[in-house]
Protein backbone atom coordinates (compact mmCIF):
# COMPACT_ATOMS: atom_id res chain seq x y z
CA UNK A 1 0.00 0.00 0.00
CA UNK A 2 1.00 3.22 -0.66
CA UNK A 3 4.00 4.56 2.00
CA UNK A 4 2.72 1.74 4.70
CA UNK A 5 5.90 0.38 5.18
CA UNK A 6 3.21 -2.45 7.54
CA UNK A 7 2.80 -6.04 5.78
CA UNK A 8 -0.72 -5.93 4.47
CA UNK A 9 -3.41 -7.87 5.76
CA UNK A 10 -5.31 -9.38 2.93
CA UNK A 11 -8.88 -10.60 4.24
CA UNK A 12 -10.34 -10.21 1.15
CA UNK A 13 -10.22 -14.20 0.35
CA UNK A 14 -13.87 -14.55 -1.02
CA UNK A 15 -13.23 -11.92 -3.66
CA UNK A 16 -9.48 -13.58 -4.56
CA UNK A 17 -8.00 -15.73 -2.59
CA UNK A 18 -3.75 -13.93 -1.98
CA UNK A 19 -1.27 -15.40 -0.83
CA UNK A 20 -1.25 -18.32 -3.63
CA UNK A 21 0.49 -21.47 -2.58
CA UNK A 22 4.08 -21.31 -3.94
CA UNK A 23 3.40 -24.61 -5.78
CA UNK A 24 0.38 -22.76 -7.86
CA UNK A 25 2.85 -20.11 -8.78
CA UNK A 26 5.63 -22.68 -9.95
CA UNK A 27 2.85 -24.75 -11.97
CA UNK A 28 1.94 -20.74 -13.88
CA UNK A 29 5.27 -20.67 -14.39
CA UNK A 30 6.12 -24.53 -15.75
CA UNK A 31 3.02 -24.22 -17.96
CA UNK A 32 4.47 -20.93 -19.46
CA UNK A 33 8.30 -22.33 -20.12
CA UNK A 34 7.38 -25.10 -22.33
CA UNK A 35 5.16 -25.01 -25.30
CA UNK A 36 1.60 -25.90 -24.96
CA UNK A 37 0.43 -29.64 -25.27
CA UNK A 38 -2.79 -30.69 -25.97
CA UNK A 39 -4.07 -33.27 -28.27
CA UNK A 40 -5.02 -32.18 -31.30
CA UNK A 41 -3.65 -28.56 -31.23
CA UNK A 42 -0.15 -29.53 -31.39
CA UNK A 43 2.38 -31.97 -33.39
CA UNK A 44 4.47 -31.42 -29.59
CA UNK A 45 4.68 -33.99 -26.59
CA UNK A 46 6.10 -33.91 -23.17
CA UNK A 47 4.92 -31.11 -21.52
CA UNK A 48 1.81 -31.82 -19.24
CA UNK A 49 -1.60 -31.83 -21.21
CA UNK A 50 -2.76 -28.79 -18.50
CA UNK A 51 -6.47 -29.17 -19.50
CA UNK A 52 -6.72 -32.97 -19.67
CA UNK A 53 -5.22 -33.36 -16.08
CA UNK A 54 -7.38 -30.16 -14.53
CA UNK A 55 -10.17 -32.15 -15.85
CA UNK A 56 -9.66 -35.46 -14.23
CA UNK A 57 -8.29 -33.54 -10.91
CA UNK A 58 -11.29 -31.37 -10.44
CA UNK A 59 -13.89 -34.40 -11.49
CA UNK A 60 -12.23 -36.59 -8.59
CA UNK A 61 -12.33 -33.40 -6.46
CA UNK A 62 -16.45 -32.99 -6.80
CA UNK A 63 -16.58 -36.45 -7.13
CA UNK A 64 -18.16 -35.66 -11.16
CA UNK A 65 -17.86 -37.96 -13.74
CA UNK A 66 -17.14 -38.38 -16.69
CA UNK A 67 -14.32 -35.82 -16.48
CA UNK A 68 -15.18 -34.79 -19.70
CA UNK A 69 -18.47 -33.22 -18.39
CA UNK A 70 -15.76 -30.72 -16.68
CA UNK A 71 -16.54 -27.74 -18.84
CA UNK A 72 -13.58 -24.60 -18.12
CA UNK A 73 -14.76 -20.75 -18.43
CA UNK A 74 -13.12 -18.01 -17.85
CA UNK A 75 -14.93 -17.63 -14.54
CA UNK A 76 -18.13 -18.56 -12.87
CA UNK A 77 -19.75 -15.72 -14.27
CA UNK A 78 -18.73 -16.77 -17.61
CA UNK A 79 -19.89 -20.47 -16.76
CA UNK A 80 -23.67 -19.33 -15.22
CA UNK A 81 -24.31 -17.02 -18.77
CA UNK A 82 -23.21 -19.97 -20.57
CA UNK A 83 -25.73 -22.19 -18.36
CA UNK A 84 -28.75 -20.07 -18.03
CA UNK A 85 -28.65 -18.31 -22.03
CA UNK A 86 -27.74 -22.15 -22.89
CA UNK A 87 -31.00 -23.52 -21.23
CA UNK A 88 -33.24 -20.95 -21.92
CA UNK A 89 -32.03 -21.31 -25.89
CA UNK A 90 -32.51 -25.02 -25.47
CA UNK A 91 -36.15 -25.00 -23.84
CA UNK A 92 -37.24 -22.50 -26.61
CA UNK A 93 -41.04 -21.54 -25.24
CA UNK A 94 -41.27 -19.30 -22.40
CA UNK A 95 -40.94 -20.47 -18.96
CA UNK A 96 -40.69 -19.77 -15.50
CA UNK A 97 -37.26 -19.88 -13.44
CA UNK A 98 -36.42 -19.29 -10.08
CA UNK A 99 -33.29 -18.11 -7.85
CA UNK A 100 -32.90 -16.40 -4.48
CA UNK A 101 -32.04 -13.09 -2.67
CA UNK A 102 -29.06 -14.37 -1.63
CA UNK A 103 -27.80 -14.77 -5.07
CA UNK A 104 -24.97 -12.94 -6.97
CA UNK A 105 -25.37 -10.81 -9.84
CA UNK A 106 -23.56 -13.24 -12.05
CA UNK A 107 -27.38 -15.00 -11.89
CA UNK A 108 -29.31 -12.44 -11.08
CA UNK A 109 -28.13 -10.42 -13.77
CA UNK A 110 -28.50 -12.82 -16.81
CA UNK A 111 -31.86 -14.02 -15.16
CA UNK A 112 -33.38 -10.51 -15.47
CA UNK A 113 -32.19 -9.80 -18.69
CA UNK A 114 -34.17 -13.01 -20.00
CA UNK A 115 -37.37 -11.65 -18.03
CA UNK A 116 -37.32 -8.06 -19.54
CA UNK A 117 -36.82 -9.95 -23.35
CA UNK A 118 -39.95 -12.23 -22.09
CA UNK A 119 -37.76 -15.23 -22.58
CA UNK A 120 -38.62 -16.21 -18.70
CA UNK A 121 -40.94 -15.18 -15.91
CA UNK A 122 -38.60 -15.03 -12.63
CA UNK A 123 -39.32 -15.76 -9.26
CA UNK A 124 -37.07 -14.46 -6.31
CA UNK A 125 -37.17 -16.26 -3.54
CA UNK A 126 -36.34 -14.81 -0.12
CA UNK A 127 -33.97 -16.62 2.78
CA UNK A 128 -34.69 -16.87 6.35
CA UNK A 129 -31.72 -17.09 9.13
CA UNK A 130 -29.07 -16.76 5.81
CA UNK A 131 -30.65 -19.94 4.16
CA UNK A 132 -33.11 -20.76 1.83
CA UNK A 133 -34.19 -24.50 2.13
CA UNK A 134 -36.24 -26.37 0.12
CA UNK A 135 -39.29 -25.86 1.61
CA UNK A 136 -39.30 -21.90 0.52
CA UNK A 137 -38.35 -23.03 -2.94
CA UNK A 138 -41.52 -25.29 -3.25
CA UNK A 139 -43.47 -22.40 -2.58
CA UNK A 140 -42.25 -20.82 -5.75
CA UNK A 141 -42.97 -23.49 -7.71
CA UNK A 142 -45.56 -23.66 -10.51
CA UNK A 143 -46.50 -26.20 -13.67
CA UNK A 144 -44.17 -23.90 -15.85
CA UNK A 145 -41.34 -24.11 -13.73
CA UNK A 146 -38.25 -25.67 -15.70
CA UNK A 147 -35.26 -23.99 -14.12
CA UNK A 148 -33.82 -22.85 -10.53
CA UNK A 149 -30.36 -21.21 -10.38
CA UNK A 150 -29.46 -20.69 -6.77
CA UNK A 151 -25.82 -19.85 -4.60
CA UNK A 152 -24.46 -23.01 -3.00
CA UNK A 153 -22.52 -20.40 -0.64
CA UNK A 154 -23.62 -16.67 -0.07
CA UNK A 155 -21.04 -14.44 -0.95
CA UNK A 156 -22.43 -12.12 1.57
CA UNK A 157 -23.51 -13.98 4.60
CA UNK A 158 -21.31 -17.28 4.72
CA UNK A 159 -24.03 -19.86 4.72
CA UNK A 160 -24.04 -22.60 2.61
CA UNK A 161 -27.37 -24.05 1.59
CA UNK A 162 -28.09 -27.42 1.94
CA UNK A 163 -29.17 -28.31 -2.09
CA UNK A 164 -28.95 -32.35 -1.58
CA UNK A 165 -32.62 -32.32 -0.76
CA UNK A 166 -33.15 -29.06 -3.42
CA UNK A 167 -31.80 -30.84 -6.12
CA UNK A 168 -32.93 -34.64 -4.96
CA UNK A 169 -36.81 -33.01 -5.49
CA UNK A 170 -36.12 -30.76 -8.57
CA UNK A 171 -34.66 -33.39 -9.91
CA UNK A 172 -37.22 -36.00 -9.58
CA UNK A 173 -39.82 -32.81 -10.62
CA UNK A 174 -37.77 -32.54 -14.00
CA UNK A 175 -36.75 -28.81 -13.10
CA UNK A 176 -32.94 -28.16 -14.00
CA UNK A 177 -30.38 -26.94 -11.21
CA UNK A 178 -27.67 -24.98 -11.64
CA UNK A 179 -25.74 -24.58 -8.22
CA UNK A 180 -23.36 -21.51 -8.00
CA UNK A 181 -20.59 -22.85 -6.00
CA UNK A 182 -18.20 -20.08 -6.61
CA UNK A 183 -17.92 -19.54 -2.97
CA UNK A 184 -18.06 -23.32 -1.57
CA UNK A 185 -15.63 -24.90 -3.97
CA UNK A 186 -12.51 -25.62 -2.32
CA UNK A 187 -14.29 -24.68 0.72
CA UNK A 188 -16.04 -26.99 2.05
CA UNK A 189 -16.90 -31.03 0.72
CA UNK A 190 -18.81 -30.93 -2.55
CA UNK A 191 -19.76 -34.17 -3.63
CA UNK A 192 -21.97 -34.26 -6.86
CA UNK A 193 -22.37 -38.19 -6.91
CA UNK A 194 -24.34 -37.23 -3.86
CA UNK A 195 -26.55 -34.50 -5.55
CA UNK A 196 -28.27 -34.50 -8.63
CA UNK A 197 -27.10 -31.21 -9.90
CA UNK A 198 -28.06 -30.19 -13.08
CA UNK A 199 -24.87 -28.05 -13.18
CA UNK A 200 -22.60 -27.19 -10.76
CA UNK A 201 -20.72 -23.88 -11.33
CA UNK A 202 -17.13 -22.82 -9.68
CA UNK A 203 -14.38 -20.16 -9.97
CA UNK A 204 -10.52 -20.81 -9.88
CA UNK A 205 -9.48 -17.70 -8.31
CA UNK A 206 -11.26 -18.09 -5.11
CA UNK A 207 -10.68 -20.91 -2.71
CA UNK A 208 -9.42 -23.24 -4.90
CA UNK A 209 -6.21 -21.24 -5.09
CA UNK A 210 -6.11 -20.69 -9.24
CA UNK A 211 -5.14 -17.49 -10.60
CA UNK A 212 -7.71 -14.78 -11.53
CA UNK A 213 -9.31 -15.72 -15.67
CA UNK A 214 -10.45 -19.19 -14.71
CA UNK A 215 -13.64 -21.30 -13.96
CA UNK A 216 -15.97 -23.33 -15.41
CA UNK A 217 -18.86 -25.95 -14.51
CA UNK A 218 -19.84 -29.31 -14.33
CA UNK A 219 -23.00 -30.56 -16.05
CA UNK A 220 -24.87 -33.96 -15.79
CA UNK A 221 -26.92 -33.87 -18.99
CA UNK A 222 -24.73 -31.83 -22.01
CA UNK A 223 -28.18 -31.93 -23.89
CA UNK A 224 -29.76 -29.82 -21.43
CA UNK A 225 -27.76 -26.77 -22.74
CA UNK A 226 -28.14 -25.72 -26.11
CA UNK A 227 -24.73 -24.45 -27.45
CA UNK A 228 -24.17 -20.46 -27.76
CA UNK A 229 -20.53 -20.20 -29.04
CA UNK A 230 -19.24 -21.83 -31.88
CA UNK A 231 -15.13 -22.45 -33.27
CA UNK A 232 -12.14 -23.74 -33.24
CA UNK A 233 -11.85 -26.95 -30.91
CA UNK A 234 -8.98 -29.04 -32.76
CA UNK A 235 -11.04 -31.70 -33.56
CA UNK A 236 -13.40 -32.73 -36.28
CA UNK A 237 -12.31 -29.67 -38.44
CA UNK A 238 -13.87 -30.95 -41.35
CA UNK A 239 -17.42 -30.32 -40.21
CA UNK A 240 -18.47 -26.33 -39.65
CA UNK A 241 -20.72 -26.94 -36.53
CA UNK A 242 -19.85 -27.39 -33.45
CA UNK A 243 -18.81 -31.34 -32.36
CA UNK A 244 -21.48 -32.26 -30.25
CA UNK A 245 -19.17 -34.97 -28.05
CA UNK A 246 -17.97 -33.41 -24.78
CA UNK A 247 -16.02 -30.91 -23.93
CA UNK A 248 -15.25 -29.23 -27.35
CA UNK A 249 -19.20 -28.83 -27.19
CA UNK A 250 -18.96 -26.31 -24.89
CA UNK A 251 -15.19 -25.39 -24.92
CA UNK A 252 -14.12 -23.75 -28.10
CA UNK A 253 -11.23 -21.29 -28.76
CA UNK A 254 -7.44 -21.62 -27.34
CA UNK A 255 -7.83 -22.57 -23.75
CA UNK A 256 -6.14 -20.66 -20.95
CA UNK A 257 -3.32 -23.16 -20.17
CA UNK A 258 -2.02 -21.05 -17.31
CA UNK A 259 -5.12 -20.59 -15.67
CA UNK A 260 -6.06 -24.28 -16.17
CA UNK A 261 -2.50 -25.15 -14.63
CA UNK A 262 -3.29 -22.78 -11.34
CA UNK A 263 -6.40 -24.76 -10.90
CA UNK A 264 -5.02 -28.44 -11.19
CA UNK A 265 -2.18 -26.97 -9.61
CA UNK A 266 -4.64 -25.42 -7.03
CA UNK A 267 -6.57 -28.54 -6.47
CA UNK A 268 -3.45 -30.64 -5.72
CA UNK A 269 -2.24 -27.70 -2.74
CA UNK A 270 -6.07 -28.39 -1.21
CA UNK A 271 -5.48 -32.81 -1.81
CA UNK A 272 -1.77 -32.48 -0.37
CA UNK A 273 -3.02 -29.73 3.03
CA UNK A 274 -6.26 -32.25 3.36
CA UNK A 275 -9.83 -30.10 2.51
CA UNK A 276 -10.80 -30.73 5.89
CA UNK A 277 -7.89 -28.90 7.46
CA UNK A 278 -8.68 -25.80 5.25
CA UNK A 279 -11.88 -25.91 6.50
CA UNK A 280 -10.98 -26.78 10.43
CA UNK A 281 -8.57 -23.47 9.97
CA UNK A 282 -11.30 -21.31 8.36
CA UNK A 283 -13.84 -22.17 11.19
CA UNK A 284 -10.87 -21.37 14.02
CA UNK A 285 -10.11 -17.72 12.11
CA UNK A 286 -13.62 -17.29 11.96
CA UNK A 287 -15.00 -18.01 15.21
CA UNK A 288 -12.50 -16.56 16.49
CA UNK A 289 -12.96 -12.71 14.75
CA UNK A 290 -16.84 -12.90 15.15
CA UNK A 291 -15.70 -13.94 19.49
CA UNK A 292 -13.70 -10.23 19.44
CA UNK A 293 -16.21 -8.72 17.38
CA UNK A 294 -18.75 -9.58 19.43
CA UNK A 295 -16.75 -7.91 22.26
CA UNK A 296 -16.64 -5.09 20.49
CA UNK A 297 -19.22 -1.80 21.01
CA UNK A 298 -20.88 -0.37 17.71
CA UNK A 299 -20.61 -3.50 15.69
CA UNK A 300 -23.13 -5.36 13.93
CA UNK A 301 -22.67 -8.78 12.54
CA UNK A 302 -25.20 -10.48 10.23
CA UNK A 303 -24.45 -13.96 10.58
CA UNK A 304 -23.17 -14.79 13.54
CA UNK A 305 -22.52 -18.46 12.41
CA UNK A 306 -21.08 -18.58 8.75
CA UNK A 307 -20.82 -22.14 7.46
CA UNK A 308 -17.94 -20.17 5.16
CA UNK A 309 -15.18 -18.19 6.42
CA UNK A 310 -16.78 -14.71 5.67
CA UNK A 311 -17.37 -12.17 8.59
CA UNK A 312 -20.16 -9.32 7.29
CA UNK A 313 -20.31 -6.39 9.96
CA UNK A 314 -20.68 -2.80 9.99
CA UNK A 315 -19.96 -0.08 12.65
CA UNK A 316 -22.19 2.30 13.91
CA UNK A 317 -21.87 5.88 13.08
CA UNK A 318 -19.07 5.05 10.26
CA UNK A 319 -20.08 4.36 6.55
CA UNK A 320 -18.55 1.31 5.68
CA UNK A 321 -16.59 2.37 2.55
CA UNK A 322 -14.83 4.82 4.86
CA UNK A 323 -13.90 1.88 7.23
CA UNK A 324 -12.65 -0.01 4.36
CA UNK A 325 -10.71 3.17 3.45
CA UNK A 326 -8.95 3.59 7.33
CA UNK A 327 -8.33 -0.11 7.21
CA UNK A 328 -6.12 -0.19 3.92
CA UNK A 329 -4.71 3.26 4.40
CA UNK A 330 -4.02 3.84 8.20
CA UNK A 331 -3.97 -0.13 9.17
CA UNK A 332 -2.68 -2.07 5.53
CA UNK A 333 -5.47 -4.06 5.94
CA UNK A 334 -7.70 -5.20 3.20
CA UNK A 335 -11.58 -5.97 3.51
CA UNK A 336 -14.33 -5.83 0.70
CA UNK A 337 -17.00 -2.94 1.65
CA UNK A 338 -20.23 -2.10 -0.32
CA UNK A 339 -22.61 -4.31 -2.13
CA UNK A 340 -20.38 -7.62 -2.89
CA UNK A 341 -22.47 -7.81 -5.87
CA UNK A 342 -25.81 -9.18 -4.16
CA UNK A 343 -27.47 -6.18 -4.34
CA UNK A 344 -30.87 -8.24 -2.81
CA UNK A 345 -29.19 -9.67 0.24
CA UNK A 346 -28.32 -6.39 1.51
CA UNK A 347 -31.95 -4.64 0.46
CA UNK A 348 -32.53 -7.32 3.51
CA UNK A 349 -29.57 -6.63 5.84
CA UNK A 350 -28.89 -3.11 5.93
CA UNK A 351 -31.22 -1.54 3.62
CA UNK A 352 -28.73 -2.05 0.71
CA UNK A 353 -26.37 0.63 2.25
CA UNK A 354 -23.89 -2.03 1.62
CA UNK A 355 -21.53 -3.43 4.83
CA UNK A 356 -17.78 -4.87 5.47
CA UNK A 357 -16.89 -8.12 4.85
CA UNK A 358 -13.81 -9.84 6.07
CA UNK A 359 -13.00 -13.13 4.28
CA UNK A 360 -10.05 -15.71 5.32
CA UNK A 361 -7.79 -18.52 3.93
CA UNK A 362 -6.05 -20.65 5.27
CA UNK A 363 -3.12 -18.85 4.49
CA UNK A 364 -4.66 -16.34 7.25
CA UNK A 365 -2.81 -16.25 11.07
CA UNK A 366 -4.42 -15.89 14.79
CA UNK A 367 -2.08 -13.15 15.18
CA UNK A 368 -3.79 -11.72 11.60
CA UNK A 369 -6.93 -11.93 13.01
CA UNK A 370 -6.19 -9.80 16.39
CA UNK A 371 -4.69 -7.13 14.66
CA UNK A 372 -7.45 -6.97 12.40
CA UNK A 373 -9.64 -7.07 15.75
CA UNK A 374 -7.93 -3.90 17.43
CA UNK A 375 -7.86 -1.99 14.14
CA UNK A 376 -11.57 -1.97 13.86
CA UNK A 377 -11.88 -1.71 17.68
CA UNK A 378 -9.97 1.58 17.11
CA UNK A 379 -12.09 2.59 14.18
CA UNK A 380 -15.28 2.17 16.82
CA UNK A 381 -13.84 3.62 19.57
CA UNK A 382 -12.79 6.96 17.11
CA UNK A 383 -16.44 6.86 15.49
CA UNK A 384 -18.06 6.88 18.73
CA UNK A 385 -16.60 9.65 19.57
CA UNK B 1 -12.20 8.11 -8.12
CA UNK B 2 -9.19 9.60 -8.50
CA UNK B 3 -6.08 9.56 -6.18
CA UNK B 4 -3.68 12.39 -5.66
CA UNK B 5 -0.70 12.96 -4.85
CA UNK B 6 0.02 16.72 -3.57
CA UNK B 7 3.01 19.12 -2.80
CA UNK B 8 2.53 18.84 0.76
CA UNK B 9 1.03 17.08 3.52
CA UNK B 10 -2.80 17.85 4.53
CA UNK B 11 -3.05 19.59 7.49
CA UNK B 12 -5.35 20.55 10.14
CA UNK B 13 -5.46 23.88 9.06
CA UNK B 14 -6.88 22.95 5.53
CA UNK B 15 -9.86 21.10 7.21
CA UNK B 16 -10.84 24.32 9.02
CA UNK B 17 -10.79 25.73 4.90
CA UNK B 18 -12.97 22.68 3.70
CA UNK B 19 -15.38 23.28 6.83
CA UNK B 20 -16.82 26.65 5.07
CA UNK B 21 -17.73 24.65 1.82
CA UNK B 22 -19.43 21.20 2.99
CA UNK B 23 -19.50 18.40 5.90
CA UNK B 24 -16.08 17.47 7.34
CA UNK B 25 -15.71 14.67 9.47
CA UNK B 26 -12.64 14.03 11.51
CA UNK B 27 -11.26 10.77 13.37
CA UNK B 28 -8.40 12.09 15.05
CA UNK B 29 -8.07 9.28 17.40
CA UNK B 30 -6.41 6.78 14.70
CA UNK B 31 -3.29 5.64 14.05
CA UNK B 32 -3.80 8.14 11.13
CA UNK B 33 -5.90 10.79 12.16
CA UNK B 34 -8.26 10.74 9.48
CA UNK B 35 -10.80 13.30 7.46
CA UNK B 36 -13.26 12.70 5.15
CA UNK B 37 -15.42 15.90 3.21
CA UNK B 38 -18.60 15.52 1.57
CA UNK B 39 -20.40 17.78 -0.58
CA UNK B 40 -23.57 15.87 -1.95
CA UNK B 41 -24.11 15.16 -5.47
CA UNK B 42 -20.89 17.28 -5.84
CA UNK B 43 -17.71 15.81 -4.38
CA UNK B 44 -16.13 13.67 -1.55
CA UNK B 45 -12.44 14.07 -0.17
CA UNK B 46 -10.96 11.29 1.60
CA UNK B 47 -7.33 11.25 4.04
CA UNK B 48 -4.90 11.43 6.95
CA UNK B 49 -4.08 14.53 8.14
CA UNK B 50 -0.27 14.38 7.52
CA UNK B 51 -0.82 12.22 4.55
CA UNK B 52 0.10 13.79 0.89
CA UNK B 53 -2.28 11.70 -0.72
CA UNK B 54 -5.58 12.03 -1.27
CA UNK B 55 -8.81 9.92 -2.62
CA UNK B 56 -11.27 12.53 -4.33
CA UNK B 57 -14.23 10.89 -5.81
CA UNK B 58 -16.90 12.67 -8.13
CA UNK B 59 -19.78 11.19 -10.79
CA UNK B 60 -18.07 10.22 -13.53
CA UNK B 61 -20.33 12.65 -15.43
CA UNK B 62 -19.05 15.97 -14.58
CA UNK B 63 -15.33 14.31 -13.16
CA UNK B 64 -13.38 17.09 -15.59
CA UNK B 65 -16.10 19.90 -14.09
CA UNK B 66 -15.49 19.02 -10.81
CA UNK B 67 -11.49 18.27 -10.52
CA UNK B 68 -11.05 21.16 -11.53
CA UNK B 69 -13.49 22.15 -7.73
CA UNK B 70 -10.35 20.42 -6.23
CA UNK B 71 -7.76 22.07 -8.03
CA UNK B 72 -9.02 25.60 -6.94
CA UNK B 73 -9.92 24.19 -3.16
CA UNK B 74 -5.91 23.72 -2.68
CA UNK B 75 -5.37 26.96 -4.92
CA UNK B 76 -7.72 29.35 -2.57
CA UNK B 77 -6.68 27.69 0.43
CA UNK B 78 -3.89 30.11 1.20
CA UNK B 79 -6.26 33.07 0.19
CA UNK B 80 -8.20 32.87 3.75
CA UNK B 81 -11.50 35.07 4.06
CA UNK B 82 -10.89 36.55 0.10
CA UNK B 83 -10.18 32.83 -1.05
CA UNK B 84 -13.77 31.44 0.46
CA UNK B 85 -15.40 34.02 -1.20
CA UNK B 86 -14.03 33.74 -4.67
CA UNK B 87 -14.27 29.50 -4.38
CA UNK B 88 -18.53 30.10 -3.24
CA UNK B 89 -18.42 31.79 -6.78
CA UNK B 90 -16.63 29.15 -8.65
CA UNK B 91 -18.80 26.35 -7.30
CA UNK B 92 -22.17 28.00 -8.58
CA UNK B 93 -20.22 28.53 -12.12
CA UNK B 94 -19.07 24.50 -12.01
CA UNK B 95 -22.92 24.04 -10.77
CA UNK B 96 -24.33 25.57 -13.62
CA UNK B 97 -21.98 23.93 -16.10
CA UNK B 98 -23.41 20.23 -14.12
CA UNK B 99 -27.18 21.31 -14.97
CA UNK B 100 -26.66 22.60 -18.58
CA UNK B 101 -24.50 19.36 -19.08
CA UNK B 102 -27.48 17.44 -17.38
CA UNK B 103 -30.48 18.85 -18.91
CA UNK B 104 -29.16 20.54 -22.19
Amino acid sequence: MVNNPTPVIYLNNAATTYPKPPEVLEEVASCLRLPVHEAGRTTGTGSTDYPSAAREALAAFFHAGPPEHVIFTQNATDALNLLIHGFVRHTGAPFHAITTELDHNSVLRPLTTLEQDGAITLSVVPFTNATVDLGAIKKMIRPETRLVVMTHGSNVLGSVQDIRPIAEYLHANDIFIIADGAQTAGHIPVDLADIPVGAYVFTGHKALFGIPGIGGFFISDPNAIAVTRQGGTGTDSRTLTQPSRMPERFETGTHNYPGIASLFAGVRFINTAGLSEIERTGTDLTNRFIRELKRTPGITIYNENPDLPFVSFDIAGIDNQEVGFILARAYNIIMRTGLHCAPLVHKRIDEGTGCIRASFSYFNTREQIDTAITAIREVAQSADR
Amino acid sequence: MKEYVLDEPLTGGFLKFLENFGTVRFLDQLRKPYFSFEKEQFISIKGFVGDSNVEVRYKKESQDLVADYFHLLLYYYDQGEKGILALNGQEDVIRKKMKVRQDP
